[in-house]
């Protein structure tokens, strides 16, 4: 049998023994989140296919499959999916930015060695797949962050409904700011377990230090961490902001 | 401006210095980045002028349309013997800048140094494009967001990213001077260091945070075996190894550390998520049922492992979406595509999903052994 069939299988069992409908719910929701990258993936091979555009797109989907499909649609998560989808466009404007003035788009020496066979003439912006790639990795904590807040700050203001819209902002940030540093690491410990295999490379090879930073491949996975932890920084205040207006405004 | 100065006069005389420090760490980097030319050995040269740009478009043997254009290259030297002279060198590049990128005047650039042409001008080519001044820029952007933001847990999760960074880099140079040392055992070493200081950095010498290692470390090395177990049981079929051929190291070794490492973040956030909501209970109800407990910690769980899971999706499987592209416009099959470059990317998402919903379990008996032995202590 196939290793990443069994893999599955076994992700499956546990995630429907531990989590019942809700776990079987997840699993779904992960099988679905894989077809629509490879959809999106699939129609950026059109030239004129704006990739952005096409990022955008699968992001809204994305985060309303981890929203609303995962869990329920109310305010909670509606609140959630506006801050979601602000900080995305916020993040894809910086990093364009970065990429532009960077170089990282496409591949590095390492990785063309590998790809000889290959024509790298296909026509596509290949600065705006870069964009793409780092906002695709941060998606799917940016949108973990945004209902683990906007969720307990419904709760609060469910308990004290004279609450002032100042007062639950400040509740959201706090509680924000105690969910940072785990999902941070999340993120932070993803990366480097993708990047392992690069460092013992770049040590192998006896690279110096400054051939290891200044080399594309290092520096857009230093760039896409940074601006994975820039990204569930910003989703804090965004969505403490968001919840806070629309559940005192409706009152 | 009343504004700023009312801000200052709120804050205490530690966070002052610590916002100056911050201020001069700031200037001097930039200072440094910006005239650094000589501390390094390659020659550095700055685009000075783009004499002429030829453009030609081109069509690949599979229909793929790209414009490839080859740039003239006026450019000074920064550093070395002859720095001040001039560098002539082209630069080629095609508009989807998938390999090579356009170089624009102001540019710092990394080249070898040939000789003289004809004309006694000297010439060169390019090696790498110079991108430490960027890195540093989104550095600073990414602390002061941070800090902004998070205050102390912004501080704490930067010192963190920068502690683990350092502690898998020790690691990996262990693992490349000693040959004789396998790279797994050197990093769950790592990793049982990385959890305790990580978790006790967190919420300090209390039960909740040995609760939460305990937790971690069971959940994180449960899911290794299960993925050694399952790769073992079928043989490894359909894992291809191909992606990591450039290193000259067993390729399963390093991916299995990779697997460990990258999953730990994330099972950590569960065990804590587990540790510290059922520690809370407690805490407002020393009376608590172990039943109720229990209940309890299968909700928190079943509400965090569908996004927990998507996390690690998501970061993982991204990043191969350039070479996707890459292998579909060279005509590539879907399934060679996708077995190619998918296949290790997939598997950690996979183990580390296991972990995660494994550490659910672990993580409540875990915390419910240690409230149990807090009560039997009162």
């Amino acid at each position: 049998m196939n290793a990443l069939v069994l893999l599955s299988i076994i992700l499956f069992a546990l995630m429907a023994v531990i989590g019942g409908k809700k776990g079987v719910r997840s699993f779904v929701a992960l099988f679905i989140n894989f077809v629509v990258l490879l959809t999106t993936v699939l129609v950026m091979t059109d030239p004129s296919a704006d990739p952005i555009i096409l990022t955008l797109i699968a992001c809204t989907i994305i985060s309303c499959i981890n929203l609303f499909y995962i869990n329920d649609v109310n305010k909670k998560t509606k609140t959630a999916f506006v801050s979601t989808m602000l900080t995305t466009l916020l993040l894809l404007l910086f990093i364009y930015i970065v990429t532009e003035r960077s170089l990282i788009q496409g591949f590095g020496e390492e990785e063309v060695e590998g790809l000889t066979i290959f024509s790298f003439y296909i026509g596509i912006d290949f600065v705006k797949v870069a964009a793409s790639v780092v906002i695709m990795s941060t998606i799917g904590a940016v949108t973990d962050e945004a209902i683990s807040i906007s969720s307990p700050m419904y709760e609060i203001h469910r308990h004290h409904p004279t609450i002032s819209k100042k007062d639950l902002f400040l509740a959201g940030m706090s509680i924000g700011k105690d969910l940072l540093g785990t999902s941070a690491n999340t993120l932070f410990f993803a990366f480097f377990g993708g990047y392992i295999a690069l460092l013992v490379r770049f040590k192998d090879m006896n690279y110096s230090l400054g051939e290891i930073i200044n080399a594309k491949v290092f520096s857009a996975e230093i760039i896409t961490i940074l601006c994975g932890g820039i990204g569930v920084a910003l989703i804090i205040p965004i969505t403490a902001a968001i919840t806070s207006y629309v559940l005192v405004r409706s009152e | 401006m009343n504004w700023v100065v009312n801000k200052l006069r709120g804050i205490s005389l530690k966070q002052r210095i610590f916002l100056v420090m911050l201020f001069v760490t700031l200037i001097a980097s930039f200072i440094f980045v910006y005239q650094n030319h000589a501390f390094y050995d390659q020659p550095i040269v700055e685009v000075v002028e783009v004499t002429s740009e030829d453009r030609e478009e081109v069509e690949d043997t599979n229909q793929n349309q790209d414009v490839v254009y080859t740039q003239h290259l006026v450019s000074e030297l920064k550093n070395g013997e002859q720095k001040g002279e001039l560098v002539y060198f082209t630069n080629d590049y095609s508009e989807s800048s998938a390999h090579h990128p356009q170089l624009r005047v102001g540019q710092d650039v990394f080249i070898t140094v040939d000789s003289r042409d004809s004309d006694g001008n000297l010439t060169g080519s390019i090696i790498e494009v110079k991108r430490d001044h960027i890195l540093l820029i989104v550095t600073w952007v990414f602390i002061f967001v941070l800090l902004l933001v998070g205050r102390r847990q912004g501080f704490y999760a930067i010192i963190g990213l920068v502690v683990n960074a350092l502690l898998i880099s020790y690691a990996l140079d262990v693992y490349i001077h000693t040959s004789d040392i396998s790279l797994l055992l050197i990093m769950s070493i790592t990793v049982i260091l990385m959890t305790v200081l990580s978790l006790l950095f967190v919420s300090g010498f209390t039960e909740k945070t040995y609760a939460a290692i305990v937790a971690t470390l069971l959940g994180t090395f449960g899911l290794l075996f299960i993925t050694i177990f399952a790769l073992w049981l079928t043989n490894e079929q359909g894992i291809r190894y191909e992606e990591m051929a450039f290193l000259t190291r067993p390729p399963e070794a390093v991916f299995m550390a990779g697997v460990l490492v990258g999953a730990l973040g994330a099972v950590m956030d569960v065990g804590v998520t587990i540790a510290s909501s059922l520690f809370g209970l407690y805490e407002k109800n020393h009376q608590i049922s172990v039943k109720d407990l229990k209940a309890s910690g299968y909700e928190i769980g079943k509400d965090i492992m569908g996004t927990m899971t998507n996390i690690l999706f998501f970061a993982y499987v991204s990043g191969t979406i350039p070479s996707l592209i890459l292998y579909f416009k060279n005509a590539a099959t879907l399934e060679y595509t996708l077995s190619m470059n998918l296949s290790l990317e997939l598997t950690r998402a996979l183990a580390g999903g296991i972990g995660i919903v494994l550490t659910i379990p672990i993580g409540i008996y875990t915390t419910i052994f240690f409230i149990n032995r807090k009560r039997s202590n009162i």
